[in-house]
């Protein structure tokens, strides 16, 4: 059964990658990350960037100027809708000054970059390069992880994950729910509904800025799509005995069906459709979040990460392979919301990230892909500054904190700008991750990252941006060259 | 004893406590915020740029071996000919004392000529230099945003411009704008648009009118050793001028020096330039020499004429190409690109 689901899988896979062979070749550029990593705001960026001329000066072929035109063009799925990018440049650089709502559904968009190379043969060759984006809710990518997993697996890891010291307070009524269960008992919907809405409700609480866990699966639970209440999303872990086989027609029998009917349904037509087939990664990794909440939340966020990394192929595309069996052959992990911190921090969170992922990036090394590690901010919120305060001088940033962040007995309104001093990241990357503390209090960290809002954008200019055009050049600049 | 690290903590800008940057601020500010400006790195035309300068204008020579030995076989030849005049004055006093005057003063002539010469060079040299400097200078300037030093540099650029009648609208609108408040950026773009830009395309024409020559010649000549020479003088020719447009005034140490730096920017550049590649005109030379032998050798030489010239462009020039992009070979020379029809 399995080995025949998997031969489906893979032949959809196959035929997916045949037919996109034969429309003329995109590359399918992966925007990979959990949610609030970014995704929509680098998307919107890149493309603002790229479509309106915004200063890339690293991307070669745009400093060159050999980059003719870059324009929007019809995506090649029909069933999947637009990616909403004037909505969002609206949002960004609108009066408003807010950034995109968190993304519900899966959009895509393709950008067709006109440029022109010098030709084997002489003579300057215009040719065109067209880039497919997908944007889609953060929480789906943590059922990737899911694929390789049976019922029985799944629920361990989850139960005892929730047992866990730092999550205890979390899941406190999750865990005495749990207790209460029999897997034994015969299957009743009653129960089944109950225990999925306290999972679910446990989930979304530890996903919240102060907990910031990452691994969190099933995605959809924390974003249901439009598959709200069916089956599929109602089920929740069970503890299970090992030794005993799932009875027929209990609770757990009915439990395990649809964690398999999420999976068959749900999680793997989603990889399928739009990661089977990448050709370029960038994995968007917010770590000042994570940061802010403490070690066990790091580590939590680098079990999430290579959950995710262990589904993808990555490795060097072999002509062949690049119709049949297409491979991922650059990754780039970068740490976004670099303007939250001086750049002088940069390298340090470059550190702290190259050590948070070396699990993800020793897969993908293995494969023969190429790997890079950046800070970057697709759209800089903040100046630089220096506050000389006390006898002391402190590299600064400055801009307008979003309304209540709080930061040293301050609350912001929205409105006011403000030079934020956010700590020191440690020299020693693994510093930060030592210990298992959950939601530190502002008190207990030496640093405390606070949201900004958007810069203030001259009219149609895209916004500034931290090491965007760094970033394009290792992902497209060899396509373009 | 305070080794802990600094507490995070922010200060709201329109906190009457606080001074931020010029603007009015209380006489004992609890906190100062002063903005920093961003760097921007230097492209890497302009990295190009200053490799090729270093090693040719720009170069701090080192008193080497090679060079101990040349000073002590300079010495001891100079000391031969001066041993040598020596002798030859008194002979000649020997021989009669009015042909000893005439070689006396023939000989005061000889030093100071060759003193004077000597000074020229050294001028010379060390001018090209300061140029190939200001450009480095003017590049970080530029780059890292600047002002004070935009300041001064920009005052240097408008200098090397003084013995120039037609620069005086352009020094006088630098001077303006150095005195207004202007970003240390724009101000090195200001000065590169009022100064430079009227200087680069009498450069260009330059070039381009050495390059016509140069292929026109050697599609006429009827010898292969007339139209090397030719492209040599040429090339001489055509990298002084340049040079001296700048602002400098190579002699015949400082040329070398030029010659230098640009076989260096040709080396590093590998032939291509932004928009276009050695490929591509040997491709255009393909297509010429397909109509004729001798029209394809001329447009071929008219190419590498154009290719020194745009890089002696490149290293004599004061400033960085950052208001306008760097020429290429078919802006300077379009007319070799003609296909078919040549001149």
């Amino acid at each position: 059964m399995s080995l025949f689901r998997d031969l489906a899988f893979e032949a959809g896979v196959v035929a997916r990658s045949l037919s996109d062979y034969v429309n003329g070749g995109a590359l399918r550029l992966g925007v990979t990350g959990l949610s609030r990593a970014g995704k929509t705001v680098f998307i919107t960026a890149l493309v603002d960037n790229l479509v309106n001329g915004g200063r890339l000066p690293v991307l070669r072929a745009a400093a060159e100027g050999r980059v003719a035109r870059v324009h929007l063009e019809p995506q090649p799925d029909d069933a999947v809708p637009r990616f909403p990018y004037e909505e969002h440049v609206a949002a960004i650089s609108g009066p408003e000054r807010r950034w995109p709502v968190s993304t519900r559904r899966v959009s895509q968009l393709r950008v067709t970059i006109e440029f022109e190379r010098v030709g084997a043969w002489g003579g300057a060759r215009a040719q065109s390069l067209n880039l497919d984006i997908v944007d889609y809710p953060g929480e789906w990518l943590l059922d990737l992880a899911l694929l390789d997993k049976s019922y029985a697996e799944w629920s361990r890891e989850t139960i005892a994950a929730a047992r866990a010291k730092s999550r205890a307070p979390v899941a406190a009524v999750w865990n005495s729910f749990v207790a209460s269960l029999d897997p034994a008992a015969p299957a009743d919907e009653a129960t089944a509904v109950k225990g999925s809405e306290l999972f679910a409700a446990y989930l979304r609480q530890a996903r919240d800025t102060t907990y910031a866990l990452s691994t969190l699966p099933p995605g959809r639970f924390l974003s249901p799509g439009d598959l709200e209440g069916s089956p599929a999303l109602t089920f929740a872990p069970l503890p299970l005995d090992d030794s005993a086989p799932i009875a027929h027609g209990s609770l757990a029998a009915m439990m395990e069906r649809r964690y398999e009917a999420y999976k068959t349904h749900v999680a793997r037509p989603f990889f399928r459709d739009h990661f089977a087939r990448l050709d370029r990664q960038i994995v968007l990794v917010d770590l000042l979040t994570a940061l802010n909440s403490g070690p066990a939340a790091l580590s939590d966020l680098e079990t999430a990460l290579d959950g995710v990394m262990h589904a993808f192929r990555a490795g060097r595309a072999s002509r062949l392979g690049a119709i049949f069996r297409p491979r991922i052959s650059r990754v780039l992990f970068a740490a976004t919301k670099a303007d939250h911190l001086h750049h002088a921090d940069h390298d340090r969170l470059e550190a702290a990230l190259k050590l948070m992922t070396s699990r993800a990036i020793a897969r993908a090394e293995g494969f023969g892909a190429e790997i890079d590690v950046v800070a970057l901010a697709a759209v800089r919120a903040t100046r630089e500054a220096e506050i000389r305060h006390g006898g002391e001088i402190l590299p600064a940033i400055v801009g307008t904190p979003e309304a209540g962040e709080r930061i040293d007995g301050q609350i912001f309104d929205g409105a006011a700008e403000a030079a934020v001093f956010p700590g020191r990241l440690p020299d020693d990357p693994a510093a930060a991750l030592a210990g298992d503390a959950l939601a530190l209090p502002e008190a207990d960290n030496a640093w405390r990252f606070i949201r900004f809002r958007p810069p203030v954008t001259a009219r149609g200019a895209p916004p500034p941006h931290i090491r965007l055009d760094r970033a394009l050049q290792f992902l497209i600049g060899d396509r373009l060259a | 004893m305070n080794d802990k690290p600094p507490r995070p903590r922010a200060f709201r800008l329109d906190d009457h406590r606080v001074a931020v940057d010029d603007a009015p601020a209380p006489l004992a500010p609890m906190a100062t915020i002063m903005t920093q400006r961003d760097p921007i790195p230097l492209d890497v035309v302009e990295r190009e740029v200053e490799a090729a300068q270093s090693a040719g204008v720009a170069k701090r020579r080192r008193l080497s071996l090679g060079a101990i030995a040349w000073i002590g076989l300079g010495g001891l030849l100079s000391l031969t000919v001066g041993l040598w005049i020596d002798s030859l004055i008194e002979a000649l006093f020997a021989r009669a004392a009015s042909l000893g005057a005439i070689a006396s003063v023939f000989a005061v002539l000889l030093v100071a000529g060759a003193l004077g010469l000597l000074t020229r060079e050294f001028v010379a040299v060390s001018r090209q230099r300061r140029i190939a400097e200001l450009h480095a200078a003017l590049a970080r300037a530029r780059a890292d945003d600047d002002r004070d030093a935009a300041r001064a540099l920009v005052a240097r650029l408008a200098a090397l411009y003084l013995h120039r009648p037609e620069t005086a609208r352009a020094r006088a609108e630098v001077e303006e704008a150095r005195r207004a408040v202007v970003d240390g950026r724009d101000l090195v773009d200001v000065a590169e648009r009022a100064l430079l830009l009227p200087i680069d395309r009498k450069v260009q024409a330059e070039i381009a009118a050495a390059a016509r020559r140069v292929s026109m010649v050697t599609a006429l000549s009827p010898r292969a050793i007339l139209d090397l020479l030719f492209v040599a003088a040429q090339v001489v020719r055509l990298t002084r001028r340049v040079a001296e447009l700048y602002g400098g005034r190579p002699g015949l140490f400082g040329f070398f020096a030029l010659l230098r730096s640009i076989g260096a920017h040709l080396a590093i550049t590998g032939g291509m330039a932004v928009g276009d590649s050695l490929l591509q005109q040997v491709v255009g030379h393909g297509v010429a020499s397909r109509i004729s032998a001798r029209l394809g050798e001329g447009v071929l030489n008219g190419l590498l004429t154009a290719r020194v010239g745009l890089s002696a462009m490149a290293v004599c020039r004061p400033a960085p190409f950052e208001v306008d992009r760097p020429p290429g070979v078919a802006d300077v020379a379009p007319f070799l690109f003609r296909k078919g029809k040549g001149e």
